[in-house]
């Protein structure tokens, strides 16, 4: 089980469909830094693979305005909860 | 568990070195070993002595610095990718006949050697990317 | 690789194109250490890190260092494995004739396994 971070929006970078193939059944993706602008509707649709796996790291939403937008799909966590994914998880593959 | 990190952005160009600082404060909070931070890429930057950030921003070198200090921290930054970049400290500028040095206190040059290395000795390699 | 020690298997992805940024240079600079330190390597080129192999490549302009020599010592390293995904290979209109070395192609059932079966993975 890995943990994969992304730090590029959806929008503009194509980046994460590369992490999506990689990610295997039971893999979690964070979404940090820019990354966080996917975790808004409706761009976070293109996350819909992988429900319920999907987190968002919550400083990032709210330095950049966005927590109150967060889809509620989306599992946000403090760097503290990015710490313990860490903990769970065998491996941390990052994405950029 | 012990921990090594990967930091391959340049400070106050990308969010990289911000995101790792505060990782770093947050697993040590959480009670592991922050063992080990590589510098590759433009992460090199962050061993810049003589980055001088305006005072209403974070000074990210003294931050790694106090990570050195107050956890022990390894601060290893990648020689090849260090050199080119002008990051270089007092022995290889001797050694290339340059006129000073840019390497802050605290870091050191090592080879990519080192990075493999943590990836297999510590328990946990975190990447932080431009 | 059956017989490798598996704690020392590497993947080392390769996802960005020569020349543009310094990416493909450093990632393939690890896999050669990797490879000096004992480990087993493998190559994966991902996205954009598949026009690495294009045939034809020269150095830049004002001697901009190109990657394809590197790519001529990869065999001298021992890392033979050079992993390509078919699907990036499709979307640029490339096929295996293109390239400059023998590599195995690699489906998009068959990606997440390369990921989870390497002791560490370096993402570039």
């Amino acid at each position: 089980m890995q943990l994969h971070l992304l730090n590029r929006s959806v929008a503009s970078s194509h980046v994460y469909r590369d992490a999506l193939r990689a990610m295997g059944d039971d893999d979690y993706l964070l979404l940090i830094e820019d990354g966080v602008y996917g975790a808004v509707a409706p761009l976070v649709e293109h996350f819909s693979s992988i429900a319920g796996r999907l987190f968002a790291l919550r400083e990032d939403l709210e330095s950049r305005g966005l927590e109150e937008r967060c889809a509620e799909s989306v599992i946000v966590v403090d760097t503290e909860g990015f710490v313990q994914l860490t903990e769970e998880t065998e491996r941390t593959v990052s994405w950029f | 568990m012990r921990y090594a990190l990967l930091v391959q952005g340049a400070p106050y160009s990308h969010q990289a070195a911000h995101s790792a600082l505060r990782f770093a404060s947050a697993l040590i909070d959480r009670g592991h070993r922050l063992e080990t931070v590589f510098f590759y890429h433009d992460g090199v930057y962050n061993a810049q002595r003589l980055a001088t950030p305006p005072q209403d921003e974070p000074h990210l070198v003294e931050a790694w610095q106090r990570l050195h200090h107050e956890q022990g921290t390894a601060l290893l930054v990648c020689v090849a990718a260090a050199l080119k970049r002008g990051v270089i400290d007092e022995r290889e500028s001797r050694r290339h006949g340059k006129q000073g040095h840019s390497l802050a206190a605290s870091f050191e040059l090592t080879g990519v050697g080192q990075l493999i290395e943590a990836a297999m000795t510590h328990d946990r390699l975190v990447t932080f990317s431009p | 690789m059956d017989n490798e020690d598996s704690t020392k298997t590497m993947l080392v992805v390769l996802r960005h194109a020569p020349h543009g940024s310094s990416w493909l240079r450093e990632g393939l600079d690890v896999a050669l250490v990797g490879a000096a330190f004992g480990q087993t390597v493998d190559l994966l080129f991902l996205g954009d890190g598949v026009q690495a192999l294009v045939k034809g490549q020269q150095q830049g302009p004002l001697g901009q260092k190109g990657t394809h020599p590197t790519l001529d010592m990869l065999a001298m390293y021992d890392i033979d494995t050079l992993l390509v995904d078919a699907e990036s290979l499709a979307q640029r209109g490339m096929t295996e004739a293109d390239l400059q070395l023998p590599v195995t192609l690699v489906t998009a059932s068959q990606l997440p396994h390369l990921f989870s079966r390497h002791a560490s993975v370096f993402n570039f």
